[in-house]
């Protein structure tokens, strides 16, 4: 029986590439069998998606061959058999979804296969049951959430009863409840047969893999276990990759806890390797929480409520009752599940959106009046959407930066502030004022578009999401960049799916829920209410479930630790004690 | 209301999934009825007859259960064109028609069958636009475009592609929501950085102007997403079978052929007895 999927000497050149282009994919080959859980990953631009479209006969190799189940995907005649063998989860959840109601999407595949309208129904129903969508499957898809909508894509690949699925980054837009579930349902398909291949971002996902194929610039660079990939940080680095969150607090918990094996690569398994004390119970003083210092109020939200499309059958109700105090200079966090509120609340935050409940001052503007326009507002608190880049629309990346400055009415001298923000993000000026904003990377886009509020010079900025998407180089360079805004005298306003980067991005938190503000504090007190976050759907950041997993074997620390260089230091002094 | 709610200020083209009558009836029985009536609408020449017409749409609202004070509001934003178009047709239509006149003062001559016109006009956009609404809201795009299918398959016959001009149907359907909120967020974006958008200031060309930036990203970002949704049709492998099927069933029932019927019949009364 031929392999499920084998790819020999595959090379593919972009059509549209200048000829001395070099081709995205070059000479590859491998061969997945079927069973297989592979993770794919890679650099943005090193081939991942382009390569993952040969699989199912959406790109054709320029030379080289592959064949799913033994057919060649030359073979235009056998596009139905290789499409109904190995469907595709897309990474924007709204563009691949072409049904009017999430039943009728489901069914589009099995539908243009040809199979009788009692066997779709059928295949339908139990697709829909297994991702778990049934009270939602006479919706329309633009009703539902991004996690909803990516659980729809995958019960359309499911109902084709494929015997392979691949993943492009199908979880990069969700946030961490969405995620996990997506790799449940991922890694439940796998157990139950079939073959899974995923491109993602997230190492963490990566480790959860049987096997890891590594691309760099069109080349496969590895090809191996979990266990092998991530043994070689250096050669991680080179590649644009990182070592799993987990993997990489194992390095620097080892000088201190020799015991932990190396090798640890998810959160999970990491947990259940922690040490107990090797001392007699001591008692643990619990530290006090580090008063922050007093600064006055910069942002005040009182009881807001906000309801979109009030007064129709549509309406949806986004904030019910928040309330929030950030000071000025010190950095605020939003978090909460995707729907809690965060993007509306934020828009509250720069007069994009009026008060319908409640109030809103920010800085010196009472954003209930009317009269403050949204113009005055916009300069003093700047935003940032989700994906930003998405809504570029200049072509050159100066006149893109330029658009704040110049809506404000002025004429000459923009070069200055133009200059200004891009640097603050760095960005060389000289060498991006005049590059298309189409051709940059996904990094450079995102740098772009953070540049385009910072050309206002904002007292305030807030940001939505602004890591969502970017791959590990990319991620580590941008949040260094927000690190540095925030020392240029700005307070940040920050909604993040990422606990782990709000460690250092912001010094206080709100946790969102349904709308209500459940939690307030510092961010330390906040990741240590484990409980209310995960009823929220989120967890803490790994580093302090490990301290609090220490703490439950007997080490002495105290709640509250969120930085890893706090917890080895602890664990040093606990340790150094018990020597002397 | 925010200003940048596009979707909330369109009350036509929402379908709303309630439990009525007409929303029990056949696909196929729901398009020929709402078609029959429109169809009247347009055509229909006398004032008595728009009238009968308007009533029948408000018994179709009370059927569907749709509340009078929703559908209305779909009628308030194009009012001042209708208004508009109404005054021009008071002058124009008694130029052509000769009639008594009402009311002179230099050239500009009111006559009755000019106001007779006006009226005429109003009512009869006003029956069209309710009856387009009705009919958007009793007619899911799904029940739609497989309504549609079904009755155009004879066409099929005689080499049509009807399947094709269903997707392309669909497909556009699908794409409204994604670009009213795609159009939300590039119009707030541009908000936030200081534009005059949706303010509703200045006179109309500068309004019209103001329309510009929102469109080029617009259609940069459509064409974009047109583009995944094509790679994501491809790969759910459409077009590569010549026999595709179809999980939806539509029954034809009785009742259906008989409010079918019931409605021709009322349309050709009125259509007759007007004249």
């Amino acid at each position: 029986m031929p392999a499920l999927i084998e790819v020999n000497h595959l090379s593919y050149v972009h059509p549209q590439a200048a000829p001395a282009a070099l081709p995205a994919l070059q000479d590859i080959s491998f061969t997945i069998e079927e069973g297989e859980l592979v993770s794919l990953v890679g650099a943005n631009g090193s081939g991942k998606t382009t390569l993952a479209r040969h699989m199912n006969a959406l790109l054709v190799p320029t030379s080289g061959r592959i064949c799913i189940g033994g057919f060649d995907t030359r073979q235009e005649k056998d596009y139905s058999t290789i499409r109904s063998m190995v469907g595709m989860v897309f990474q924007s959840p709204e563009d691949q979804i072409v049904g009017m109601t999430v039943e009728e999407d489901v069914a589009f595949g099995p539908e243009n296969l040809g199979i009788a309208p009692a066997e779709i129904r059928r295949r339908v129903n139990t697709a829909i049951e297994t991702v778990d969508m049934q009270q939602f499957r006479l919706r329309p898809p633009h009703q539902l959430s991004a996690g909803q909508m990516q659980r729809v894509a995958l019960a359309g690949i499911l109902a084709m009863r494929p015997s392979c699925i691949v993943f492009d980054e199908a979880t990069s837009l969700l946030d961490p409840q969405g995620r996990r579930d997506v790799m449940d349902l991922l890694r439940q398909l796998n157990r139950e047969g079939l073959t899974i291949i995923y491109i993602t971002h997230f190492m963490e996902e990566a480790a959860l893999a049987n096997r890891v194929i590594a691309l760099n610039q069109g080349k496969i660079v590895l090809d191996g276990t979990p266990a092998e990939f991530f043994s070689g940080q250096a050669r991680l680095e080179e590649i644009g990759l990182s070592l799993p969150p987990a993997a990489a607090l194992v390095v620097q918990l080892r000088p201190v806890l020799p015991a932990l094996p190396l090798g640890l690569l998810t959160g999970e398994s990491l947990l259940s390797a922690l040490p107990s004390c090797p001392m007699p119970h001591i008692l643990v003083t619990n530290r006090k929480p580090m008063a922050r210092p007093v600064s006055p109020v910069l942002i005040e939200v009182s009881n807001l409520g906000y309801t979109y499309l009030r007064g129709t059958p549509f309406a949806q109700r986004a904030l019910a009752g928040v309330s929030l105090k950030a000071g000025d200079h010190i950095n605020h966090g939003l978090i909460g599940a995707t729907g809690s509120g965060k993007s509306t609340l934020l828009q509250h935050l720069n007069g994009l959106i009026r008060p319908q409940e409640g109030t809103v001052r920010v800085g010196p503007f009472t954003l209930n009046d009317a009269k403050i326009s949204l113009k005055t507002v916009c300069q003093y608190a700047g935003l940032a959407f989700q994906i930003p880049e998405a809504q570029f629309f200049e072509q050159y990346v100066g006149d893109e930066v330029a658009f704040g400055p110049r809506q404000m009415g002025m004429k000459k001298g923009l070069a200055g502030p133009v200059r200004q923000a891009m640097e603050l993000v760095g960005l060389d000026f000289e060498k991006f004022k005049d590059r298309l904003t189409f051709t940059l990377s996904g990094g450079e886009k995102r740098k772009v578009a953070l540049a385009s509020v910072l050309a206002l010079r904002p007292t305030v900025l807030l940001l939505d999401e602004p890591l969502a998407g970017m791959d590990p180089v990319s991620h580590r360079e941008l949040l260094a960049g927000l690190k540095g805004l925030s020392g240029q005298g700005m307070t940040l306003v920050v909604s993040s799916h990422y606990m782990e980067d709000l460690v250092d991005l912001a010094e206080n938190l709100t946790l969102l829920k349904s709308g209500k503000d459940v939690l307030s504090g510092s961010n330390s007190a906040v990741f240590s209410s484990q409980e209310i976050l995960r009823q929220a759907g989120l967890e803490p950041p790994l580093v302090t479930r490990v301290a609090q997993c220490l703490r439950q074997q007997g080490w002495p620390l105290p709640e509250g630790v969120i930085h890893a260089q706090d917890l080895v230091s602890l664990l040093e002094q606990t340790l150094r004690g018990a020597t002397a | 209301m925010s200003n940048f709610e596009y979707m909330g200020q369109v009350t036509i083209g929402q379908y709303l999934p309630l439990d009525s009558f007409l929303h029990h009836l056949d696909a196929r029985a729901r398009i020929l009825i709402f078609s029959f009536t429109i169809l009247l609408i347009t055509f229909e020449p006398k004032l008595t007859g728009l009238l009968a017409c308007l009533i029948l749409v408000v018994i179709g609202l009370v059927l569907g259960h749709i509340p009078l004070r929703y559908a209305i509001r779909g009628l308030l934003p194009p009012l001042p064109f209708l208004i508009i178009l109404a005054v021009l047709q008071i002058f124009i239509a008694g130029k052509i028609t000769p009639s008594p006149i009402l009311f002179q003062y230099g050239v500009i001559a009111i006559t009755v069958s000019g106001i007779w016109a006006g009226v005429s006009l109003i009512v009869r956009f006003t029956g069209l636009i309710l009856g387009l609404s009705l009919a958007t809201f009793c007619l899911s795009t799904s029940h739609l475009v497989h309504g549609l299918e079904a009755l155009l398959r004879p066409l099929n016959r005689i080499g049509v592609p009807t399947r094709d001009l269903i997707m392309v149907i669909q497909v556009t359907v699908r794409f409204l929501p994604i670009l009213a909120q795609t159009a939300e967020r590039i119009a707030k974006s541009q908000a936030a950085r200081g534009a005059e958008w949706g303010i509703g200031r200045g006179n109309l060309f500068q309004r019209a102007r103001q329309v510009i930036p929102l469109i080029v990203p617009l259609f940069i970002s459509s064409l974009h997403q047109a583009e995944n949704m094509a790679l994501a049709m491809d790969a759910r492998a459409y077009g590569s079978n010549s026999m595709p099927t179809s999980m939806v069933d539509l029954n034809f029932r009785l009742l259906d052929g008989l409010v079918v019927a019931g409605d021709l019949v009322l349309c050709l009364a009125i259509l007759v007895f007007a004249h």
